[in-house]
């Protein structure tokens, strides 16, 4: 049965008259068009100012936008075409736009975006968000030239963040992620990146074709773990998004949770064996946290803790030990200011998420919505230890957290393959 | 055969530029002269262009290659006399090949008989004839033009001691335009040239004549006076012939020397040319659509002169710093190339030696709007010495068979006006017009056929041309028209096999006929016209209808 | 006459026999019939265990939560009950091919109505099963989902899923089985009218209050909680 393309035929005619480019740079979009321009002009500026002689492209993968964000993305090309532009550029530049079929999914963007960079035989790709208003045209050369010029293979960020900003990639993804596959990545789910050709290539062919799932940089960064391939961190700037309602917890968790529970079973090979958590090069100052006070909600996060451990109980007691569930009940129980979510109880709830998210004791994505509340338990007694903390601390705090991780990884190995 | 009296002849021109002294040595002393030229110009009828430049060889203390001038109504010894080019003339008239000679007007030799009369004293009658100053801080502004050498427009004179103008070497003092009898003269000059039968003028250093104070001093309206006068003249008593103008400026300051046709007649289309390399390197048509979009549109009676190379250095001026860079470091590595904003090599080096991009260079040349100037030994695809001092690197003498001297001279080789060019490469043994002339597929006789096939439509060298856009940016492609004929070039500008799209909407119904092979191609419908080229490859389609 | 009546006697004494003995074979293959089914019947139960259990149809059945309602109602695991349904059902078949088989007028056509009431019987189980298995998954996406957006009484949502979906299933059920179908559907059309037209009033009337609180929490609330709860988990 012939394999669906996710190129169609257009884009396809509009690689060959890009024709074999030395950079490519990748943004997925989906009704952008609030934000697209601005991240569009940065990046052709960075490529102009760091790159001037390179062959570069921009590509932009659309999930079906309604507004004119492909029109913005387009426009921003230089070429002969336009009489007048009074750009100091050397070169042609292709500034492309497609619709990938499928529904507008992270994944099926990111997978056009890896293809084309296969097809044009790039020897550096990098993917950039279409909300990122904070992009600087060094963003650009801070992400690539690790990539050009020192043949790292695979470029994740650093950001400035606030200090409660990310608190479910500072919970769970980062710790769990360093314990598991044994590299200090602090942005494992990264909206800017970059990768080599030889990353891309490698990644392509072993890939099971499921890319609609969300997460596939997760994928990327986790074939180039274990693939042996260089990995570096570079310090870009400041995280801010536009003014928009945050991302629904459960979604989020969809995007960062899911795949990390799905890598685990694919590469178990790998990361049953233990290894020592190798420290990442990281290019660039080392971020601090912008320690700007902000007012939070944290007596709705603990509602929402005691509510879901009640509620859930049916759910919790086919996902948990009893032991963990009883645990979680009693600290439930405590008052506002007594209830603390000690970090091992908290390592212990998520391995064994992560186990029965393997033996797939409910549907899978119902195991990953039942976490969501735990979190938020986690979440809140994040916020009330570090409300007037340092960043030394924060960091200090971390560190602890992702030991205790790195501790009890017997213990997933154990639950792992407990029937 | 003789000369077609065409007064738009220079439209339909192919020139051939070569300096007498490296052509062919008659009497055996080591330096080419006008007998051995006449003797060539067999070879140059065969080849089939139809127009000769001459470099300078009036007297000169030749310290720059003839363009200091110490004597405008004679001959160097070194060449021969005034009859021998006489002789020369009127073979070339024979052969039906004009003959286009340099005329410096901007300035002289310090050698020449007015500048040692003009300096001796201050109250001499020919003090005027040249620019002098008691301060060498007017005219403050004015760039300096040969960089590598000069430190300023000025140069002191000991024996007047007055600072007198050059803008070029300080042993080229500046003619003052601004004195009636100075331009009289030169006119006589002219007329005196015109008289014997030369066809045409290349006017050197023309944007300089006329200097004033709180300008750059280039490009001044008064300049333009006096071209307009010698332009008169011209029309009124010789017509027929043409004026051609060195001018390095960008396209919107040059359209100014064409006037209202009124000037003159053609001049080079100086940015056009590192744009060209640029493109070829890049693999990006982009430097060179822009550059000619740019180009503003001359008068009907106007014309472009395109190159590849010349005499001199591949200028570097018009282009942008981060361009210039580009350049040196994709075409000059070494420093020793690189001279005066410009890099010093011949084609065949410049391009690897690199036939199929020589090919592509040279088709471009006779297809873009303009008439083409073929320097001499780029042909058989001579190569360069850059060891020899300034720009005389590529000006080693003409590689006629692999014998002694290479043909050029029977002189002792030590006795030749330049050495010979000895590597296994590029020297006399393997690249000579002898051996190339035996085989079909050598570039000799593909350039014969490429002029050929040039000439036997008048729609390359006055036609108009429309540039389309087709999406894949390595492939440059246009339309030349002219009445019913019209002709798509197609330029692949990439060292890879490439496929391109083309919008031919408005010719749909014509069939497409490559005019090389005559070979017929599919006829242009409602779909794009697809295309698929080698590495530097290009076509020449005649469209007809039938 | 003592001699015809004897006659007649022994002549019908002899129709009996012949009339027995023509029976016999036939009961005889009838039994051969019964026994092989049996055979049959049984290997099919076995072979049925083995592959559910490849299938891990255990699995399946504990998502779907029949396993709960089997436990609770003290029967043996579904796949081994399942197993043990078709052997029977198996075994009757071949019976009742059988039975044809003596010639007995009259049970044929109730024979092949049995026959033709099998698909259906196996389309109302497959039926009821999904329907179970599909009223579990959604009561409980129903009640992860209600308790991540914070709704009231998360359970009470979820139960009332769940129940919604049994009830809607084993009326699908019933009409597949072709028992007392219009009476089923006409209880289950007035059960959730009722509960749709309840429902109604009680946003509409009583619930006012609590309606207007459930929607101010809805999005005035999140509002609120919006500005201040400013931070991406990302």
């Amino acid at each position: 049965m012939a394999e669906e393309s996710i190129l169609t035929d257009d884009f396809l005619r509009e690689l060959m008259n890009v024709g074999e480019v030395d950079i490519l740079v990748g943004v997925p979009t989906f009704n952008d068009a609030r934000t697209v321009g601005q991240v569009v002009q940065a990046i052709r500026a960075g490529l102009l100012k760091y790159f001037p002689r390179q062959r570069a492209v921009i590509i932009n993968a659309d999930g079906g936008s309604k507004d004119e964000t492909q029109e913005l993305v387009r426009a921003a090309s230089i070429s002969d075409l336009q009489h007048g532009s009074n750009l100091p550029a050397l070169r042609t530049l292709h500034c492309i736009s497609t619709r990938y079929s499928g529904p507008p999914q992270g994944g099926n963007a990111l997978h056009t975006i890896f293809a084309a960079g296969d097809l044009l035989r790039a020897s550096a790709c990098a993917v950039v968000a279409a909300d990122s208003t904070s992009i600087e045209p060094e963003w650009l050369d801070r992400l690539l030239r690790p990539v050009t010029r020192d043949n790292f293979d695979l470029i994740t960020p650093l950001y400035r963040r606030h200090k409660f900003d990310g608190l479910l990639v500072r919970n769970l993804v980062y710790p769990m992620s360093r314990a598991i596959y044994a590299r200090q990545i602090r942005e494992p789910y990264a909206s800017e990146f970059a990768f080599s050709g030889r990353l891309n290539t490698h990644f392509l062919s072993a890939e099971s074709p499921q890319y609609g799932e969300s997460g596939n940089e997760f994928n990327l960064l986790v074939a180039a773990i274990s693939g042996g391939f260089r990995i570096a961190q570079a310090f870009l700037g400041d995280k801010t998004r536009l003014d928009q309602p945050p991302s629904d917890l459960v979604q989020a968790m969809r995007q960062t949770v899911a795949p990390l529970f799905g890598s685990l079973e694919r590469n178990f090979p790998y990361w049953s064996n233990d290894g020592q958590p190798q420290p990442i090069p990281a290019i660039g100052p080392v971020p601090e946290l912008n320690l700007e006070p902000l007012r939070i909600n944290r007596k709705r996060l603990f509602q929402m803790f005691t509510h879901g451990v009640s509620e859930l109980r049916p759910v919790f007691e086919v996902i948990l030990s009893p032991t963990t569930y009883a645990e979680l009940q009693r600290a439930a129980a405590k008052s506002e200011d007594q209830f603390s979510f000690k970090d091992e109880l908290w390592v212990r709830t998520v391995y064994e998420f992560a186990a029965s998210h393997h033996k797939e004791v409910i549907n899978r994505d119902h195991i990953i919505q039942a976490l969501a509340p735990l979190y938020r338990g986690r979440a809140y007694t994040f916020l009330v230890e570090n409300r007037d903390a340092s960043s030394e601390q924060v960091e200090e705090n971390v560190e602890g957290l992702c030991r205790t991780f790195e501790r009890l990884k017997p213990y997933l190995l154990d639950m792992w393959e407990r029937k | 055969m003789t000369i077609l009296q065409d007064a738009l002849w220079y439209k339909d021109a192919v020139i051939y530029q070569v300096h007498v002294r490296t052509f062919y040595d008659s009497n055996g002393d080591g330096i080419g002269d006008f007998r051995g030229l006449a003797q060539k110009l067999d070879y140059l009828q065969d080849l089939g262009i139809n127009a000769i430049w001459l470099m300078p060889f009036f007297p000169s203390p030749l310290r720059d290659d003839g363009y200091d001038i110490a004597d405008y109504r004679s001959v160097h010894p070194s060449y021969g006399d005034l009859e021998d080019f006489k002789v020369f003339l009127d073979a070339a008239h024979q052969r039906g090949i004009r003959v286009i000679i340099e005329m410096v007007l901007n300035h002289t030799s310090d050698q020449h008989p007015w500048f040692q009369q003009s300096r001796s004293t201050r109250d001499n009658p020919k003090r005027d004839w040249y620019v002098w100053s008691d301060s060498d801080t007017r005219y403050r502004g004015t760039r300096i033009i040969f960089v590598d050498t000069e430190l300023s427009n000025w140069a002191w004179d000991p024996v007047s001691k007055q600072y007198y103008w050059h803008r070029f070497f300080s042993h080229q003092p500046d003619l003052n335009y601004d004195n009636p009898a100075v331009r009289a003269e030169m006119w006589d000059i002219m007329k005196f040239w015109l008289e014997m039968g030369v066809d045409a003028f290349r006017l050197d250093a023309v944007p300089y004549l006329v200097e004033r104070e709180g300008t750059n001093c280039e490009n001044l309206p008064e300049t333009h006076e006096v071209i307009r006068e010698l332009r008169a003249k011209v029309d009124q008593q010789f017509p027929g012939r043409m004026l051609l103008a060195e001018a390095n400026q960008w396209p919107a300051d040059l359209r100014p020397y064409f006037g209202n046709g009124d000037e003159f007649h053609m001049a080079f289309h100086f940015p056009l040319m590192p744009r060209m390399f640029m493109g070829l390197k890049l693999e990006d048509r982009k430097p060179i659509t822009e550059i000619l979009q740019q180009t503003p549109s001359i008068p009907d009676n106007c014309q472009w002169c395109l190159f590849l190379r010349n005499h001199d250095e591949l200028t570097l001026e018009m282009v942008t710093d981060m361009e210039r860079d580009y350049m040196y470091d994709e075409y000059a590595r070494e420093k020793t190339m690189r001279l005066n904003l410009g890099i010093r090599r011949r084609l065949a080096p410049l391009l690897d030696n690199d036939r199929r991009r020589i090919e592509l260079m040279n088709g471009m040349l006779m297809s873009l709007p303009g008439t083409p100037i073929i320097y001499y030994g780029d042909e058989i695809g001579m190569g360069d010495n850059v060891n020899l001092g300034d720009r005389n690197g590529v000006r080693t003498p003409m590689q006629w068979d692999g014998g002694w001297n290479g043909g050029f001279s029977l002189a002792d080789p030590e006795a030749l006006y330049s050495p010979l060019m000895l590597n296994p490469v590029y020297g006399f043994q393997a690249v000579n017009v002898q051996s190339q002339k035996r085989f079909d597929h050598s570039l000799l006789s593909w350039m014969k056929r490429l002029i050929k096939t040039r000439k036997s439509m008048p729609v390359f060298g006055r036609g108009s041309i429309e540039f389309l856009y087709p999406a894949n940016h390595r492939v440059l492609a246009y339309v030349r028209q002219l009445g019913r004929d019209i002709i798509l070039v197609v330029n692949n500008l990439s060292s890879s096999a490439q496929a391109v799209e083309l919008d031919l909407k408005r010719y749909k119904g014509n069939i497409l006929i490559e005019m090389f092979g005559r070979n017929i191609f599919p006829r242009i419908g409602d779909l794009p016209y697809l295309l698929t080229m080698g590495p530097y490859q290009f076509y020449w389609f005649r469209l007809r209808r039938i | 006459m003592r001699e015809i009546i004897i006659s007649e006697l022994t002549q019908a004494m002899h129709e009996i026999a012949r009339s027995f003995a023509r029976f016999l074979p036939r009961l005889a293959v009838m039994l051969v019939i019964v026994i092989v089914g049996w055979v049959i019947a049984y290997s099919l139960r076995a072979a049925l265990r083995s592959i559910l259990r490849l299938l891990r149809f255990d699995r399946l059945s504990e998502h779907a939560g029949a396993t709960e309602l089997l436990q609770k109602a003290a029967l043996p695991s579904s796949s081994e009950l399942l197993s043990r349904f078709v052997f029977w059902v198996a075994w009757l078949g071949f019976i009742l091919v059988g039975i044809s088989f003596l010639g007995i007028v009259g049970v044929q056509e109730h024979i092949s109505g049995f026959f033709g009431f099998l698909p259906r019987l196996f389309a109302a189980m497959f039926l009821f099963f999904f329907g179970l298995m599909a009223s579990s998954f959604f009561s409980r996406a129903a009640l992860l989902a209600a308790v991540n957006a914070d709704l009231p009484s998360p359970r009470l949502i979820s139960s009332t899923i769940r129940v919604l979906i049994v009830i809607l299933v084993a009326s699908m059920t019933f009409e597949e089985l072709g028992l007392a179908e219009h009476t089923v559907l006409v209880a289950f059309a007035i059960v959730f009218g009722a509960l749709m037209l309840g429902l109604a009033l009680a946003f509409g009337l009583g619930g006012r209050d609590l309606a207007r609180r459930f929607l101010e929490r809805r999005f005035v609330h999140a509002e609120k909680d919006e500005r201040e709860d400013e931070l991406s988990p990302l």
